[in-house]
């Protein structure tokens, strides 16, 4: 593992005055590079640094050019690459076929800003519906977005399920309307007899447009607008949004609100992970375990629902703190409820562990190797039920996570059962983490004002949402909106996991496999 | 002949659920309904797999340019007669995504709405109650 110095020596070696390095911005440190020099400058850190993943590519409009920032996962923290390309001809190399995890990242920028990656294998269209013009690109500052509606009321049915006349291969269309599918994403199989040959994922059934509507609204309503990318995971995309604005302000939160934070983005995980678990039970047709786990799972959203006072999208943090406080007599609720759940998790964790027809589904289905978790820079619970031990709340701790004692949990089979009992085993820790906070519950104010107006700068922060790594780019330009606001949520990362675990496989395995993923394409799309 | 079938329709409705963008809030409060603190099945209510099989749509979430096709070729697949129930502040009006650029708005921009059920999300107990009024409607009619 090489540390930050080792890495900018090595980039100063290679482009001696060409670079320019700022430490500590946009992560550990940031390093301004031409637009021509990026695919040797990738290629020479992945070289040095074998579990160097790509994070995010964030594009954003200079006026005169676009920028490109390539926020890389080292070691030691986040190292952002900025470079540049001209608004007329945006052309830079690709950089897949160096970090195959880079694939969808590029895809993604260049349906929002046009840019064109040379040498990318399959540069087709991503997040943005099918009949959208070719030339708008709604991310760049000057698109003209107000006429959009009326070139897409043109409604025909397209039939998609067509048979290509060149294989033997059988076309399978899985979705947007699917019975095992919650949400409507799109995924055409090619099967030869039983086992899938390949499969192409269609993202952006569910693309609304979320990083641009930020820019048109303030920082406050923007952390209402932020929950709602997704329903699941509502409170990691608050806190991630409400750090960004603290961090960029300076503004120091209370303990006592930074341990309620805790509280709540720990319940979004165990209610998370509850879910999703049940939903497998679904997928490998134990119907049972399903009715078992969403029934325990309803403790957790009346916890939620009393400390924050709605169900399911959490509104409790905000900027500058918390907006309820924990009360006293809240405390010996949360510890009775919390003596229930683990007394069923130890339950679920010996179903788990001896029910043949749990293992018979998941053993040995799907398996992502340590080498392939690295290569396709998956996060979260996908990574560590593969032996890649990351987690943002250990590795970059924020809120309270740093003064918690709590257990990294992985595996090292990464089949489907493994990320499935990576999860469990995550309940657990989860339990103890809230049994902690409120144990130690600091007295003091769970909130602080802040200033209305937040000065100008950029910051990029990260947190542990229950599928992983969730990134925010946040750029303010010292007026009352932001002028840019990139989230990169886990499970786009996690899209090349599918292709990789599910091509190989027997068809029946497909459903259980997409869920051991935990996909929530309202993240993945925004 | 008529009555059976009106008796039928309200003793045991065939519901599908259609997101056509929604953030998942709603989903998993639909998804809440079938387990066992609310279980909606005592109603007679049903998740059907296929929307010919379906009386009525539950449809959760704002329409994204992309769904709204689907959205309607699943309703157009219903057979006669058919609801639709739009759950949450996004399906009723357009929600906090109203105006966006991929985004069409609430679901009566494209297909007819017989219930609507606002609330981000709205709780269980609140679609219970929207479901029960249309069946209520169905007996008077």
């Amino acid at each position: 593992m090489l540390a930050i110095n080792e890495i900018l020596f090595n980039i100063q070696e290679l482009l001696g005055d060409n670079a320019q390095i700022k430490k500590f911005f946009l992560g550990k440190a940031t390093i301004v590079i031409n637009a021509k020099s990026i695919k040797d400058v990738v290629a020479r850190l992945v070289k040095n640094d074998s579990t160097l993943g790509l994070s995010a590519i964030t594009g954003i409009d200079l006026d005169k050019t676009i920028g490109l920032l390539y926020h890389l996962r080292t070691s030691e923290g986040i190292v952002t690459i900025k470079t540049e390309v001209s608004k007329g001809k945006p052309i830079i190399s690709s950089i897949t076929n160096i970090i195959p995890g880079a694939n969808f990242h590029e895809r993604e920028a260049a349906d929002l800003f046009g840019i064109i990656f040379k040498d990318h294998p399959n540069l087709k269209r991503l997040v943005l519906p099918d009949n959208w013009p070719n030339d708008l690109y709604p991310l760049r500052k000057d698109a003209n977005l107000e006429d959009i509606s009326k070139s897409r009321d043109n409604f025909s049915y397209k039939i998609d399920g067509s048979q290509s006349q060149e294989d033997s291969l059988v076309n399978i269309i899985v979705g947007p309307q699917h019975p095992a599918l919650l949400e409507p994403e799109k995924f055409s199989l090619k099967v030869d007899g039983e086992i899938v040959k390949y499969v192409e994922p269609r993202i952006g059934y569910v693309h609304r447009g979320v990083e641009k509507a930020a820019e048109k609204k303030t920082y406050l309503q923007d952390v209402y607008l932020v929950e709602r990318i997704c329903g699941i995971c509502n409170a990691c995309h608050a806190s991630a949004f409400v750090e960004s604005v603290e961090k960029i302000l300076g503004t120091q939160v209370p303990d006592r609100g930074k341990y309620i934070r805790t509280v709540i983005l720990e319940l979004n995980r165990l209610h998370s992970h509850l879910l999703l678990l049940g939903h497998a039970g679904l997928e490998i047709g134990y119907e049972t375990l399903f009715q078992y786990l969403w029934r325990d799972r309803e403790p957790v959203m009346d916890l939620t629902e009393m400390l924050t006072g709605n169900r399911v999208i959490a509104s409790s943090l905000t900027i500058g703190g918390v907006r309820r406080d924990i009360k006293e007599t809240h405390i010996p609720i949360i510890k009775k409820q919390m003596i229930y759940l683990r007394e069923r998790m130890i339950f679920y964790k010996d179903l788990f562990e001896n029910e043949p027809s749990i293992k018979l589904r998941t053993k040995n289905v799907g398996v992502l190797s340590t080498q392939d978790a690295i290569k396709l820079c998956v996060v979260g619970p996908v990574a560590r039920a593969s032996g890649v031990p990351i987690d943002v709340r250990k590795d970059d701790p924020y809120e309270a996570y740093g003064e918690i004692p709590f257990k990294l949990v992985t595996r090292n089979d990464g089949d489907a059962y493994s990320r499935l009992m990576v999860r469990l085993e995550e309940l657990f820790e989860s339990i103890n983490i809230i049994d902690y906070a409120i144990d130690n519950l600091p007295k003091g104010p769970y909130r602080i004002k802040v200033p209305r107006v937040v000065s100008a700068g950029e910051v990029v922060n990260r947190v542990e949402a229950p599928r992983g790594e969730l990134l925010y780019y946040l750029k303010s330009n010292g007026s009352a909106y932001p002028e840019r606001v990139k989230v990169r949520t886990p499970t786009f990362s996690n899209i090349p996991a599918f292709q990789k675990t599910i091509i190989g496989e027997n068809m029946a395995d497909v459903p259980a496999n997409i869920v051991s993923l935990d996909p929530c394409f309202s993240c993945t799309d925004r | 002949m008529r009555s059976i079938t009106t008796w039928a329709r309200i003793k045991s409705p065939w519901v599908i659920h259609f997101n056509s963008g929604a953030c998942n809030g709603c989903d998993i409060e639909v998804i809440a309904l079938l387990t066992p603190r609310y279980d909606v099945e005592r109603f007679g209510i049903k998740l059907a797999p296929s929307p010919r099989h379906a009386d009525v749509l539950l449809t959760t979430g704002v329409v994204t340019a992309q769904c709204a096709e689907r959205l309607k070729r699943i309703y157009d697949q219903m057979p006669e007669p058919k609801f639709v129930v739009a759950i949450g502040a996004c399906a009723c009006s357009g929600g906090v995504f109203k105006g966006n650029y991929s985004v069409v708005g609430g679901v009566e921009n494209i297909i007819p709405v017989n219930i609507y059920i606002p609330g981000c999300p709205p709780k269980p107990e609140a679609i219970i109650d929207g479901v029960v009024k249309l069946l209520n409607s169905l007996k008077e009619a």
